[in-house]
Parts: structure tokens; C-alpha cells; sequence
């Protein structure tokens, strides 16, 4: 600490946005818009800034969603959203996390509830003990979204483009098995439809769990925000899935764009400061403080679930 | 994986008719960009992932600024009415600043969104059978990838036809009502200009189709003869 500097200032200092290069303006979040009327079970409260940690003995969770700037200019709700829960039978851990389309109107519940069906189909096979059928999850989970929509609406028969009108989201799903379940060590499989994505983090190196798809992206001579989504218009559209090893020394990384499109290829000062962070396995509070990052032109909702094997299962 | 990047920018370009017809109408039209200039100061999010560049042309075509970010620009260098209308001038621009616009903004690792063009004229071109060839070569992404969208706007006497021909997209082409006040209808194009390129922006990268087009008050869309 400079001890030239009083000590109130200091703390206002320790929990100052991390800066990246040139920050986003200051300005003083505003509340989400009174369009948050909800009752139902998905609540009408939307927090800015949403954090968890916990360790199965086995595999440590850190997880944080925090508003983007923008939308906390703008009056808007975090529209990303996230569940990862434990799942004691089998010691592996399930999880969703979702990226609300902002075009459609109500997006952040779509984010909200997808999170919830995906990772009540994970949790059903993990029971049932059978391999988890991705397209019929996520197939399942599409058609669930456009139910919720048609009972939100009050319309008589189910309406997918309304749905997607409403509640269009971006999710990826998956879960992670601990070492000794299927196999030596720890692996993961991940599913997704849209933008979000997956990394294994491990000697300060970031690999793309969905490189091929990601590479095709950054081909693109000109950026597109296109997005594949959920509930999709098209029958066919079928989540990519990736299964593979989690190695003892490494970090399996689930995130939306919001936190994939400034960390790139991980070899820029995002990618090191998230190196440096998650190598000392943050507090859930020093992930959401980290991941709230202020980094000019880079303001969109973010999302970061890191899972790490424990060296020493207990 | 995309590469590090510094930061996402959208190139926005104004390119506006000098000609003499307009001379009794510029002092709307500069204090029009100005309000934008304004208002992008106002939200400051919006206009840190702006490059703006202006635009006007006559006989020939002058770039009045460049790549402008609006946040530290004092003023705009303002539009001077000159005599020609000459559209070949300002797509032969076009097409070769853009692209150049287009890699310098990548050099500096910044991803470049699709740029934006909003076109501006009063009158008939007098170069009526040169300039469709250029600004076909300007709008086809199979010449250069990241041709521009393109919002054409007509006013006065120009010809609802050759609008839609410079519009990317038929919703894109607008012209003035009939009987419309000329000074107040560039007042419009400089508010709806203003409204799109905030409302674009503030969609960038959420998945939703990031152009987003106000109709000017006083303007109608042109529609095709089928």
C-alpha cells in the first residue's frame, strides 16, 4: 500500500474496476428498466452481479456473471445467466451458461430458464446413468422455451417465432466427470448452440474447446453478431459437442462472448490477466471482481464458470 | 479462437451532395452533424465504438474527415456547396477509402463491423450513365469483402429511381414527400442519422441484426415497380 495515500482509499482503490488498456467511461450503473414485471417462478429480480464457489472435494467451482457496461448504462438486465450444481451420486458436476440474444425482449429469462432445463437434462441422465443425448437436450430444451413463451404471451398454440421474439439465448451446457469416474482423470463434455464457448486453461496457454468453429468466425473479413440461438427457427440446428480430458493441472473455462470475444486467442492482456487470476483459484468474489474488468469498446454482459480437479480429492 | 483484439469499431460513413443546389440548405446540414456529434458525446459507450468519416462531393470528392472518433474530435471540418453532382466521385471514394479504412482499422487489431454508408443528394447526378458501374464494384462483397451497406437519402428534385439504385437494400432508399420544407427534411436526415447509428450501435455484438434503420420524418421508402 502507498502510505502516502489515506487508508479510505485504498479500499475504494482494492475494488476499482481492473483496467485494460483503456477503460470504459465512468459513469454510475443504472437500474435495470421497469419492464421487469415478473411473478412468475423466474422471478422479477435480476442482480447485477452474481457470484458462487465450492468445492465437491473432488472438483472446485467458481463461477461469476456480472452485467455488461453497457447494459448498465443503457437500463438493461444482465441478459447472460449460469447454473452449476453438484451432482453427489457420481461426484460430477453440471452446468449451463447462457447468453440472452439481446433482439429479443425478454432474453434474459430465456438465458435463465435455458440454464435451468439444460442442466435438469444433465442431472436426469447423471440419475439414470445413461450417456447424455446433447441434440435431444437441447432439442428438449428449445421446445420447453417456446411452451414458456406461449404461457407468457397467453397464446393458444405454441409459437416458435414468437418464442424466438422473446426468449432467444445462446447456450452452452455440459458437465464434468471427476478423476476415477470415466477414467483416470477428470473430463468434461461440453454442448452448445450460439457464440459462447469452452477453453481449457492450462500453463498460462488458453485452448478453444470449439476451435474449428471458432477459427471459421475469425476468418470472417468483417465481424458479424449473428448468433445461432435457442429456440431456433430451424428443426436441424444441432448443438456442437466436445468431450475430452481435464487434465490435473489445468482449468476447464465456460463463458459467454462476453468474456470469449476480448480474451481472443488468450495471448493479449486479457488472456494474461485471467492467466495470472485463475492460477491462484480465486475466491468466487475475486472471479466476479476480475471478470468486471473495464476494457473500452468491450461492455456486453460476462459470464465465467471455471472447474478445476483437486490435486488431492478428498 | 478470434484473435486479441483491441477493442470493436464500426466505420460510419456521411457522404453528402455539395452541390449548388444546396447552398441555401448547408448551414442545416453542418449543424446537423453537429447534433450528432453532440449526441454521440452523450453516450460515450456508443461513441467509443465509432469511427466517423464525412464526406462531400460535387465534381469531385472530399474527404472533410477521417476516421474520426467523436469522443476527442473538436468539430467537424464543415461541407461547402461547389458546383457538380457527380456520384461517380463519390463512389470512386468509396471504393477505394473503404477498404484501405478497413485494414488500417484491422492493422491495429481492432475487429471492424461491417462499415455503413449514408447517402445524402438533392438532385439528379450529371454523370448518369458512369457512375452505376463503380458503385457496383462498391457494394459487391465478392470485389472487396467488406463493401459497405449503403442509406440513401433523396431530397428535392432527385428521382425516387436512382435513390433505390444507390441503396444496398430497397428499404434502405428514402426520398421527401411531395411539398416537404427542404431545410427541415435535412433537419430529419440528420436526426434519423443520429438515431441509427446509436441504435446500431448499441446492438453491436448481441446477436441481433446490428443495422438498424430510421426512417427520416418526412421521407417515404421508395418502392419498386413490379
Amino acid at each position: 500500500m502507498d502510505p502516502r495515500r489515506p487508508a479510505a482509499d485504498s479500499a475504494a482503490d482494492r475494488w476499482a474496476p481492473v483496467v485494460v488498456g483503456r477503460p470504459v467511461a465512468e459513469f454510475a450503473p443504472a437500474p435495470p428498466g421497469p419492464w421487469l414485471h415478473h411473478t412468475d417462478v423466474l422471478g422479477g429480480y435480476r442482480p447485477d452481479t452474481v457470484c458462487d464457489g465450492w468445492s465437491t472435494g473432488a472438483l472446485t467451482v467458481r463461477l461469476a456473471s456480472v452485467r455488461g457496461y453497457s447494459h448498465r448504462y443503457e437500463r438493461t438486465p444482465r441478459q447472460d445467466d449460469a447454473v452449476v450444481v453438484a451432482h453427489p451420486p457420481t461426484g460430477a458436476v453440471a452446468f449451463a451458461v447462457a447468453d440472452g440474444v439481446s433482439g429479443a425482449a425478454q432474453s434474459h429469462l430465456g438465458a435463465t430458464l435455458a440454464c435451468q432445463l439444460a442442466v435438469a437434462g444433465v442431472l436426469d441422465a447423471l440419475d439414470d446413468g445413461r450417456p447424455i443425448d446433447w441434440p435431444t437436450l437441447f432439442a428438449g430444451t428449445g421446445h420447453q422455451l417456446v411452451a414458456y413463451a406461449q404461457d407468457l404471451l397467453g397464446l393458444s398454440a405454441p409459437e416458435p417465432a414468437q418464442a424466438i421474439a422473446l426468449l432467444a439465448t445462446a447456450l452452452v451446457a455440459g458437465v464434468v466427470h471427476p478423476p476415477g469416474q470415466l477414467g483416470d482423470g477428470a473430463t468434461a463434455a461440453l454442448a452448445r448452440i450460439g457464440d459462447s464457448g469452452g477453453w481449457l486453461l492450462g500453463a498460462g496457454t488458453f485452448h478453444d474447446a470449439f476451435g474449428a468453429d471458432g477459427d471459421a468466425a475469425a476468418a470472417e473479413p468483417v465481424r458479424t453478431s449473428a448468433v445461432l440461438a435457442l429456440p431456433s427457427a430451424a428443426a436441424d440446428v444441432a448443438p456442437a459437442v466436445r468431450d475430452f480430458p481435464v487434465p490435473p493441472d489445468a482449468v476447464l473455462l465456460v463463458g459467454t462472448d462476453g468474456f470469449g470475444v476480448p480474451l481472443g486467442k488468450g495471448s493479449g492482456l486479457v488472456g494474461h490477466l485471467f492467466a495470472g487470476t485463475l492460477a491462484r483459484r480465486p475466491t468466487a468474489l475475486e472471479l466476479a471482481h476480475t471478470l468486471d474488468f473495464s476494457r473500452e469498446t468491450f461492455d456486453d454482459d460476462r459470464t465465467l464458470l471455471a472447474i478445476w480437479p483437486d490435486p488431492e480429492p478428498r | 479462437m478470434s484473435q486479441d483484439i483491441e477493442g470493436n469499431l464500426w466505420p460510419f460513413y456521411v457522404v453528402a451532395d455539395e452541390s449548388g443546389s444546396m447552398y441555401a440548405y448547408m448551414d442545416e446540414l453542418n449543424e446537423g452533424l453537429g447534433s450528432l456529434r453532440r449526441a454521440l458525446l452523450a453516450q460515450p459507450l456508443t461513441a467509443a465504438k465509432i469511427r466517423f468519416t464525412l464526406i462531400g462531393f460535387s465534381d469531385d470528392a472530399i474527404v472533410r474527415s477521417h476516421l474520426v472518433d467523436m469522443r476527442e474530435a473538436a468539430e467537424l471540418t464543415p461541407l461547402e456547396s461547389r458546383i457538380g453532382t457527380c456520384y461517380q466521385a463519390a463512389f470512386n471514394l468509396l471504393r477505394e477509402l473503404i477498404p484501405a479504412d478497413v485494414e488500417t482499422l484491422k492493422a491495429r487489431r481492432y475487429a471492424v463491423y461491417r462499415p455503413t454508408v449514408f447517402f445524402l443528394s438533392d438532385g439528379e447526378p450529371n454523370d448518369a450513365l458512369d457512375w452505376p458501374n463503380t458503385h457496383r464494384q462498391l457494394v459487391d462483397r465478392t470485389v472487396h469483402r467488406a463493401a459497405p451497406n449503403i442509406i440513401a437519402c433523396g431530397i428535392g428534385d432527385v428521382r425516387a429511381d436512382v435513390i433505390r439504385q444507390v441503396a444496398t437494400q430497397p428499404q434502405y432508399a428514402f426520398v421527401t414527400v411531395p411539398g416537404v420544407d427542404i431545410g427541415q427534411a435535412i433537419t430529419e436526415f440528420c436526426t434519423a442519422l443520429t438515431k441509427s447509428v446509436v441504435a446500431s450501435v448499441q446492438t453491436f455484438g448481441t446477436g441481433a441484426d446490428s443495422l438498424i434503420v430510421e426512417p427520416p420524418a418526412g421521407f417515404r421508402v421508395t418502392l419498386d415497380e413490379v
